[in-house]
């Protein structure tokens, strides 16, 4: 606002601003220049309402009247009937503080302010004015921030927008020439505006010239003629800012990129590229340049200097391969930048001989073997491989042997039968270019492994074989490490590695040790006269377990002794170094640890004092990772049965010699030995024949027992008696728990009169005395006739049970519970027990009449005082007398 | 353009054969072009299936390109578009019988040109140069000005005897004086709401003529020949 007034002299007036239509107060200043003008900036605009300005003088203490008031009309004056909204389409810097004012149009209610989302706190300047004022305003997006006005029924009636932003704020100006006469300055756009649009957007110039394409993030401008000094200005509707930069031109050489690449000569191993300049100037400027040169094996740049430098030899090039070669240059003096790269040119070199293949050889045997060679990559094989000569000379037999093959073969079966002792072996590659040198090598003697040189171990530490070894006199051409599976025995995969003379330990590594293999390394010194073996190994990866169990193992028994034996574990099956055996007992899955055998060679062992019973062994091999699944195997102890037989036999045979001997000689006294021994079994009608010991009679898997009803049978008569070898705890009527065929052991006791083979059992009660026997599922006893008699007992067990022979606690192992295959004795039915008589007896012949599970013979119930001793005496007699016992 | 093309006779020695081809091709195009549109013959079914297919495009463009220019206008923008402003054309599809409401059609995307064209000029100024809403715009506007040009084909088609006035039928809608900022941001919001609501009802109508004019061709064909 700019208040201007005449007349009076005085140096100080006071300026008096009123809004019109409410007449409030919104200055009173007193200007003391002197002046008839006085200039304001309202903080509110002046479109919102009309305001009143009066004038007065003062002198001192003298004040003038006040002029006249002049009004300033705002727009919300009632002709203009509108809705409106002050200031519109405004730029300020960020932070900065503003007020709005919104006009309400006539005949509708003010509702409220908005600046963005916030809703304002209005002042109400006029009837239908209204302002509110925000301070320290933040920045606009790019299309400004919106203020707006709403009626009553929050309908905005009228808005406004205003762009808050900063002022340019560039720099690193930095200018510089391509082509050493224009210039092309660059720069950074620095801090964000937030200003956007024709109006508001930054604006630059260099040196007083516009800069168009400045825009966005591309800062860059240039001039046609290098200066020297260069001024940079960018503007914005909220200010501008300069930058500034001075350098010669010859301190600021970019150049462009050369072009026109071309590759005057190209050889195997080096090959020249020259360029050419757009620019005259380069032509006379030294430069250093950068050449980059790429193939399929890596890249690698080379700088070269000279004076318009435009040619330049590429060395240590590969033959036979593809090159692509760029170059980029700058000033060598006052080197500034490197300039543009320039477009790429291929090339490829010419084919070279092959460099001499790496050979070896692999003996099978003293005279057979493969002489064995790399293939040569790309870098050694200098063109496309055409094919193989192999020649085998031998000095001594003066003969030659050569052999051409093609480029796919790489090793060669050799016969050096009737070639000496010596035999030399040369390969060389061929290529369209020409043959590779030679390699030779002296045939090695074949040795295995037990041969002259010691095995051994070597461990696998995480990414090799270390291998050392003495160094040897003759070893010209360094040594040769080679290796392969330990287990193959034809065609094997043969790797191998030299290390030079001087050195005398490798790290041999390979993708191909797989876990679990055994790999047989050797060391071989090299010479022009010999190959020598000077050490070899054996190693694994990693040791697993055997994955498969000791093959053939077999039980045998040797009196109360079992002993086991078995097979060595195949090598491509034993997965680790076998380090032993252990030897388990097994009784169901549990396993009892009998023997750990530290010897890998012992592959036999004696598990020693046996008690008769079946029996299972389980035998593992175990190398460093643990042992195999195991391998078992079962036995069931068998009694001495030929040594049984053959001492009845001896015994019978003395016997019958001394009856005959006695006959003849004493003739007349026969008929008084007939009543002696008639006499010693009174009442039974029978020879007692008594012997101790077991007869094995092995029963069908069944164990079937019929017991056919025979009608003459003689309750007073004798019966076989069969003992379980086993006692049975209890009444009997826990089955044996077991998976292996029944092995029913019959203990003979009495020899029936006439005919010892005819075993009847005494059944006068069936059911009686299927339930006081064992049970079993293996041993029925099928009854065709019962008898209605007294029930059967077993025969004269005594109450302790016959004890097994014990040798020491500690050296007898009792047959598994639950696996034992033979019977338990009915050592608890004794003639007295309660089972044995009255209602306990009666009740224990209850049961089925088809399950048996004793394997006793049964002895009829005799209730005289004979009846319980004779059997005894007999056979205790009869045992006697084949023992020698008294 | 009135459908009108000179024949430019060649000087060239040619053979007949390539005589008659020329012929053929030159007949053709007098025959498609009128209204300086190139109009290519096509069945009434599929022409408006065509038509009715960009239709469906645009609208479902406008749908986006609504609620893009919302989003770049600032804070309370959604309420700009409630606001009153005149001279944009009017939504509604005018005419009682299908060729005065084809007429319609044709006259409003016309006249929504010129708006779409200024919205995009002043939304140049208040966006960044990558902005998405610039291109919308772009869209917008030529895909309507082919839309435009398929329903004049069709018109010409459907009803060779009815010319195509000059002005629109609904009467102009120029683009409006110069504008404050906010002002164009409010100008813009109503444009763009009111040209999606003129697609909506424009995808209706050419379903709707396209049952009608398609299916009962010889009555329009009669209709027409009596004016």
């Amino acid at each position: 606002l700019s208040v201007t007034w005449e007349d009076g002299h005085a140096s100080t007036f006071d300026v008096e601003i009123l809004r019109t239509e409410l007449m409030e107060m919104v200055l009173n200043v007193s200007e003391s220049t002197g002046k008839h003008q006085w200039n304001w900036t309202s903080p509110v605009p002046l479109e919102c309402t009309s305001l009143s300005v009066k004038v007065r003088s003062r002198d001192g203490q003298d004040v003038s009247e006040w002029s006249s008031q002049q009004i300033l009309p705002g727009l919300d004056l009632p002709d203009n009937t509108d809705s409106q909204m002050y200031p519109e389409g405004k730029t300020v810097p960020v932070g900065s503080n503003m007020t709005f004012c919104c006009i309400v149009e006539e005949g509708q209610q003010f509702g409220s302010l908005w600046y963005k989302d916030t809703l304002m706190k209005e002042n109400m300047l006029s009837r239908r004015t209204y302002a509110t004022t925000m301070t320290n305003q933040g920045s606009s997006n790019p299309s400004g921030t919106n203020v707006v006005c709403s009626n009553e029924k929050k309908m905005i009636i009228a808005g406004a927008v205003v762009f808050v932003g900063y002022p340019p704020l560039p720099s690193d100006l930095v200018c510089e020439t391509h082509d050493l006469i224009s210039v092309d300055c660059q720069w950074s756009k620095g801090r964000d505006t937030y200003l956007f649009g024709m109006t508001r957007q930054t604006y630059y110039t260099l040196n007083g010239r516009n800069c168009p394409k400045a825009r966005n993030s591309n800062m860059r401008c240039g001039l046609e003629q290098w200066d020297g000094n260069w001024t940079l200005v960018a503007r914005n509707l909220l200010g501008e800012f300069r930058l500034t930069d001075a350098a010669e031109l010859g301190h600021r050489v970019r150049p462009v990129a050369p072009v026109n690449l071309t590759t005057p000569e190209v050889y195997s191993w080096n090959a020249s590229v020259g360029w050419l300049w757009k620019d005259k100037g380069f032509e006379r400027l030294s430069l250093i340049c950068q050449v980059q040169r790429t193939s399929h094996l890596n890249s690698s740049t080379q700088t070269y200097t000279g004076y318009g430098l435009n040619t330049v030899v590429l060395k240590d090039l590969q033959p036979d391969e593809k090159y692509s070669v760029k170059v980029r240059c700058g000033s060598q003096k006052n080197f500034w930048k490197w300039g543009e790269w320039s477009f790429p040119l291929s090339f490829q070199t010419k084919m070279d001989r092959p460099v001499a293949p790496d050979i070896w050889l692999w003996m099978d045997s003293d005279n057979l073997g493969r002489v064995l060679w790399k293939p040569l990559t790309k870098s050694e094989s200098h063109g496309q491989i055409s094919g193989y000569e192999v020649i085998l000379w031998s000095p001594e037999e003066n003969s030659q042997q050569t052999l051409t093959l093609p480029q796919s073969v790489y090793s060669l079966p050799i016969n050096v039968t009737d070639r000496g002792s010596k035999v030399t072996v040369t390969v060389t590659a061929q290529n369209p270019a020409g043959a590779s040198l030679p390699a030779n090598v002296v045939i090695p003697r074949y040795l295995l492994d037990a041969e002259d040189t010691a095995i051994s171990k070597v461990a696998f530490n995480g990414s090799g074989f270390p291998l050392s070894w003495v160094a040897h006199a003759n070893a010209s051409c360094g040594y040769v490490v080679d290796w392969y599976n330990t287990s193959c025995t034809q065609d094997c995969n043969v790797e191998w590695t030299r290390v030079a003379a001087d050195n005398t330990n490798t790290m041999v590594q390979s993708g191909n040790f797989f876990a679990g293999v055994r790999y047989t390394f050797s060391v071989y010194a090299c010479s022009s006269e010999s190959t020598v073996l000077l050490e070899r190994w054996h190693g694994y990866m990693q040791e697993l377990v055997p994955s498969r169990t000791v093959p053939r193992l077999s039980p045998k028994q040797e009196g109360a002794d079992v002993q086991l034996t078995w097979d060595q574990i195949p090598l491509e099956h034993q997965g680790g170094f076998i380090l032993g055996y252990t030897v388990y007992l097994t009784n169901a899955s549990h396993l009892t640890l009998l023997a750990n055998i530290t010897d890998p060679q012992l592959t036999n062992h004696t598990v020693k004092n046996l008690v008769l019973g079946s029996y299972k062994f389980t035998v593992k091999a175990y190398t460093a990772a643990g042992e195999d699944g195991g391998a078992t195997v079962s036995i069931s102890l068998e009694p001495y049965t030929y040594w049984l037989i053959m001492e009845i036999l001896v015994a019978l045979g003395t016997m019958t010699c001394l009856l005959i001997v006695i006959t003849i000689a004493f003739t007349g006294f026969s008929f008084s030995i007939f009543t002696i021994l008639w006499k010693t079994m009174p009442g039974t009608g029978l020879i007692c024949v008594c012997f101790q010991g077991t007869l094995d009679v092995k029963p069908s898997p069944h164990s079937m027992v019929h017991i056919v009803e025979d009608s003459v049978w003689d309750s007073s008569k004798e019966a076989l008696v069969t003992v379980p070898e086993e006692d049975e705890e209890g009444t009997g009527d826990e089955a044996a728990d077991t998976d292996e065929p029944a092995s029913l052991r019959y203990y003979n006791q009495v020899v029936e009169e006439g005919s010892s083979s005819q075993r009847r059992p005494h059944a006068s009660d069936s059911s009686a005395s299927s339930t006081g026997s064992m049970d079993s599922g293996h041993t029925d006893v099928t009854y065709t006739g019962i008898q209605t008699s007294a029930c059967y007992r077993p025969q004269m067990q005594s109450a302790s049970c016959p004890e097994e022979p014990q040798t020491g606690p500690e050296e007898h192992l009792q047959p598994p519970v639950g696996s034992f295959g033979g019977y338990q004795p009915q050592c608890s039915w004794k003639p007295d027990s309660p089972e044995a008589d009255g209602d306990g007896l009666d009740q224990a012949c209850l049961g089925s009449p088809t399950s048996v599970t004793s394997s006793q013979f049964l002895l009829p119930y005799d209730t005289s005082e004979e009846g319980k001793e004779h059997p005894s005496s007999a056979s205790t007699w009869f045992h006697n007398l084949l023992t020698g016992k008294p | 353009m009135s459908g009108h093309v000179k024949n430019m006779c060649p000087q060239l020695t040619i053979s007949q054969a390539a005589r008659t081809l020329l012929s053929l091709l030159l007949v053709a195009a007098i025959d498609s072009v009128s209204a300086g549109v190139v109009c290519r013959k096509q069945p009434c079914g599929s022409s408006l299936q065509r038509s009715l297919k960009l239709t469906k495009l645009i609208h479902k463009e406008s749908v986006d390109l609504l609620k893009t220019y919302k989003l770049s206008q600032g804070d309370m923008s959604e309420l700009f578009c409630q606001m009153s402003i005149n001279n944009v054309p009017d939504p509604n599809i005018s005419g009682l019988d299908p060729s005065e409401r084809m007429l319609s059609i044709y006259s409003h995307c016309k006249a929504f040109l010129p708006h779409l064209k200024r919205v995009t000029e002043q939304q140049t100024d208040l966006q960044p140069p990558s902005s998405s809403l610039l291109s919308k715009l772009s869209t917008a506007h030529n895909r309507t000005n082919g839309l435009a040009n398929q329903i004049n084909c069709i018109y010409q088609t459907l009803f060779p005897n009815l010319p195509i006035p000059p002005e629109p039928v609904d009467g102009p809608t120029s683009v409006p004086p110069s504008q404050n900022v906010f002002q164009q941001k409010v100008y813009g919001c109503v444009v763009l709401k009111r040209f999606k609501e003129f697609l909506s009802r424009v995808t209706r109508e050419l379903r709707t003529l396209k049952s009608q004019v398609c299916t009962r061709r010889t009555p329009f064909a009669d209709t027409n020949a009596l004016f």
